[in-house]
């Protein structure tokens, strides 16, 4: 099944333990990953995203998708209040760069049953990711291990949540890395 | 950068491809990361790959699962219009260069997705057969 997954750490370090250990899983054909990043909210609620040094038009783009992708992971109110409020996401190249926003907040009671509860505590990092499992066992059991709460929602019901058009198949693919990219300051 | 790109010696085709298109996108956002005149040098290598990869993908193809060769068709692609938008990039200047190579790193992140996607497919083909 394909779904995309946040993975809650109170910790940075253990976000980019995780992203590892998400990639290792990859490799050894448990699951497979199409994309990861990792987002940090900083103690006055703004959120960052790692990216690689690039061209400012680029990290302003994956600001705004890695957020719409943290909103439709809150659930459908989630998806319209996250591809709104995901200019306030920054992409971190070395510096910070966002604005503090409540996009991933799921605590409206009417919206309730339809949220998948995902929260980013001011100080808390996630891991998110699109990726392919025939059971959800592997990814939960290992991002237990490391302290992680694991958030999930099947891809094609994010989609049916997407409001908005789009020249792809999914709208966040082009915001995940391919591959697994930790930023030189967290590398091992 | 940390690139935890797979051992080709080891793997499997498909996987081999997964990386070099992983690579290719790793290239391109690399140099998109870089202002000034360097930029062109480090692209100057794109279209190459783009089509070496285009070309590695269309001779595995026989040996693929009919979802996979769907993906992979598509994979082939977006390396061709990598290598398209990688080749403009490098005629051209500016905001019309900037252009190319943000549309050049689109179609190689499409690339690397659709053939990940041939990997998911062809896990997924093994996992149920071994069942």
């Amino acid at each position: 099944m394909r779904n995309y997954i946040a993975v809650v750490f109170n910790d940075t370090g253990k976000a980019y333990d995780a992203l590892h250990a998400l990639w290792t899983l990859d490799d050894i054909g448990g699951v497979t990953v199409h994309g990861t990043a990792v987002v940090h909210r900083d103690q006055w609620g703004a959120f960052q995203v790692d990216t690689k040094e690039t061209h400012p038009a680029l990290a302003t783009a994956i600001g705004v998708g890695v957020g719409a992708l943290l909103g439709a992971l809150a659930g459908p109110a989630g998806a319209a209040v996250g591809a709104a409020g995901g200019a306030g996401i920054g992409a971190a190249t070395g510096g910070v760069v966002g604005v503090t926003t409540d996009l991933v907040r799921a605590d409206n009671r009417d919206q309730a049953a339809y949220e998948t509860r995902l929260v980013v505590r001011n100080g808390q990092s996630a891991v998110i990711a699109d990726v392919s499992e025939d059971s959800t066992t592997a990814i939960d059991s290992r991002m237990r291990e490391l302290g992680g709460v694991v958030y999930r929602r099947a891809k094609s019901a994010v989609q049916d949540d997407t409001w908005f058009d789009y020249p792809y198949d999914y709208p966040y693919d082009p915001y995940l890395y391919p591959y697994e990219y930790i930023p030189p300051a967290y590398a091992y | 950068m940390n690139l935890a790109v797979k051992d080709p010696k080891v793997k499997g085709a498909l996987d081999h491809l997964r990386a070099a298109t992983q690579e290719l996108h790793a290239a391109i956002s690399d140099a998109a990361a870089k202002r000034g005149g360097d930029i062109k040098a480090d692209l100057a290598t794109i279209p190459q790959k783009a089509k070496a990869a285009a070309e590695s993908l269309k001779s595995s193809m026989g040996a693929q699962n009919e979802a996979a060769k769907k993906h992979l068709s598509e994979a082939v692609t977006h390396l061709e219009a990598t290598n398209k938008h990688a080749a403009e990039s490098l005629k051209t200047s500016g905001a019309a260069m900037h252009t190319a190579v943000k549309n050049a790193l689109t179609e190689a992140r499409a690339a690397a997705q659709k053939v990940s996607e041939a990997v998911a497919a062809t896990r997924s083909a093994q996992s149920t057969a071994k069942k």
